[in-house]
């Protein structure tokens, strides 16, 4: 047998193979908490009907279908274990294409899964949804993005999580060595507010010009940055900066790591409206967001720096990141200004891919 | 109360799993290397292991390669020169 059919003969799995005695939710959840599965909260049970309805979401493509194998269990990922893992969620059949492309994301090669999955740092992956699939799913791009409350942003996060937990094998203790995890390793999902966007959206600025896309940016919870009170950009961006310069993050060592900057509305608009760009933010914050050169070096024996970072001198200021690129910057939230800044877990880059499902 | 039939949610492993090499009989005379990943201290608690096999067992220590990073694998070049001049390697992941 190749590795191919091997692979599909392990995928393949036509029925529910589970019985579950009492259908009740307690019943469930005792199973799930005895063979180490679910992440502690109440699960909706993945019949064959609902597991079926959550396919039907996501056009033609065949069942068993392979969407990736994810580390460090590679596991299998079929569509039908991703519509299990969705209907587990809480999902709504519509938001399915969102989660298949977060999971084709998630095993790009760039992204590190199974760095990710294994580290002894906290990081979750964050998955951002763009485009017409926001309103059209009912994902919240505004007030609250990051929670409580929305069902959309809340269930697919979730289920990218469940799906770590059951098919990566991710689980605490076993493939996941998170010193004290994170709050963000439950649910993880915010959507870009692109009607309070005054530049382009973030995927177009990448040069993906698709109706809607899914974003994986993989790192710690949001560093919350607020500034009430200037009318200019360099001092709201200050307050950027500074949060982003700490020696307690991995972009510290590793300088080729990304930070994503999630801007309220108020805060793009304030920037925007002094003519700003994203690009000049970007390279504002690789500019002011600086620490002696001397301070990393005392801190740290293990590093991944450009070769001209090591040549720095003690009393020169070195960036937090070796590339504005690695600056992300896109709007989301509601009113009120406050902002935040999403470190990276440090050997990982973001991926973006357009929506399909 | 009714009973349900549902899906479990882990699916199938998709890379075979592979199988341990045999352990060598006999350690005096096989060659020894080290693969550091740059956790702090591993290389120090690596190299005291190397130094006692040599000491007991008679292995012969080749010395230690160095891979990029403790979150990426190892280098197939890398992993290759080891092959080339090692019969044993110890290696490892902490903080």
């Amino acid at each position: 047998m190749t590795e191919a059919q091997s692979v599909e003969s392990a995928a393949a799995s036509q029925e529910p193979d589970l019985l579950l005695a009492e259908a009740s939710p307690e019943a469930l959840l005792d199973m799930y908490e005895e063979r180490g599965w679910g992440d502690g909260l109440p699960l909706i049970p993945p019949t064959a009907e609902r597991v079926d309805e959550m396919l039907a979401a996501g056009g033609e493509a065949a069942p068993d279908a392979v969407v990736a194998t994810l580390a460090p269990r590679f596991g299998i990922a079929t569509r039908r274990i991703l519509a299990v893992n969705a209907v587990l969620a809480g999902c709504r059949p519509g938001t399915f294409p969102v989660l298949v492309t977060a999971i084709r994301a998630l095993a790009r090669p760039e992204v590190n899964l199974r760095g990710v999955n294994a580290t002894t740092h906290p990081v979750a992956p964050l998955l951002i949804v763009h485009g017409v699939a926001v309103d059209a799913c009912g994902f919240n791009a505004g007030l609250g993005t990051f929670g409580p409350g929305n069902r959309a942003n809340a269930a697919v996060g979730r289920a990218v999580r469940l799906v770590l937990l059951h098919v990566a094998g991710a689980r605490p203790g076993d493939g996941d060595a998170s010193t004290q995890g994170q709050p963000s390793k439950y649910a993880y999902c915010i959507a870009e507010n692109a009607a309070a966007t005054p530049w382009d959206t973030y995927p177009r600025s990448l040069g993906i010009d698709a109706e809607s896309a899914v974003t994986i940016h993989c790192g710690e919870n949001p560093h919350n940055f607020h500034d009430m009170e200037n009318d200019e950009a360099a001092p709201i961006l200050d307050k950027a900066a500074s949060v982003m310069a700490t020696l307690g993050s991995n972009n510290a060592p590793v300088s080729s790591a990304e930070f994503f900057v999630v801007l309220g509305p108020e805060h793009a608009a304030t920037i925007a409206r002094k003519g700003w760009s994203r690009a000049d933010v970007q390279s504002y914050l690789f500019e002011r967001a600086r620490l002696p050169a001397g301070m990393f070096r005392e801190s740290f024996d293990v590093v991944q720096y450009r070769p001209w970072q090591k040549a720095l001198l003690d009393d020169d200021l070195m960036p937090i990141t070796d590339h504005p690129d690695n600056v992300r910057v896109l709007v989301a939230g509601g009113p009120g200004k406050h902002s935040c800044v999403i470190p990276s877990w440090g050997m990982t880059k973001s991926v973006t891919l357009p929506l399909e499902p | 109360m009714d009973s349900l039939r549902i899906y479990s949610p882990a699916g199938g492993i998709g890379t075979p799993s592979r199988s341990l090499a045999p352990s060598p009989e006999v350690l005096a005379g096989r060659r020894l290397a080290i693969l550091d990943n740059g956790k702090p201290n591993a290389v120090l608690v690596m190299q005291r292991w190397a130094d006692r096999l040599a000491e007991r067992a008679g292995v012969e220590f080749v010395g230690v390669f160095q891979k990029g990073s403790a979150a990426t694998p190892c280098e197939p070049e890398l992993l290759a020169e080891i092959q080339a001049r090692a019969d044993l390697v110890l290696t490892g992941s902490a903080d």
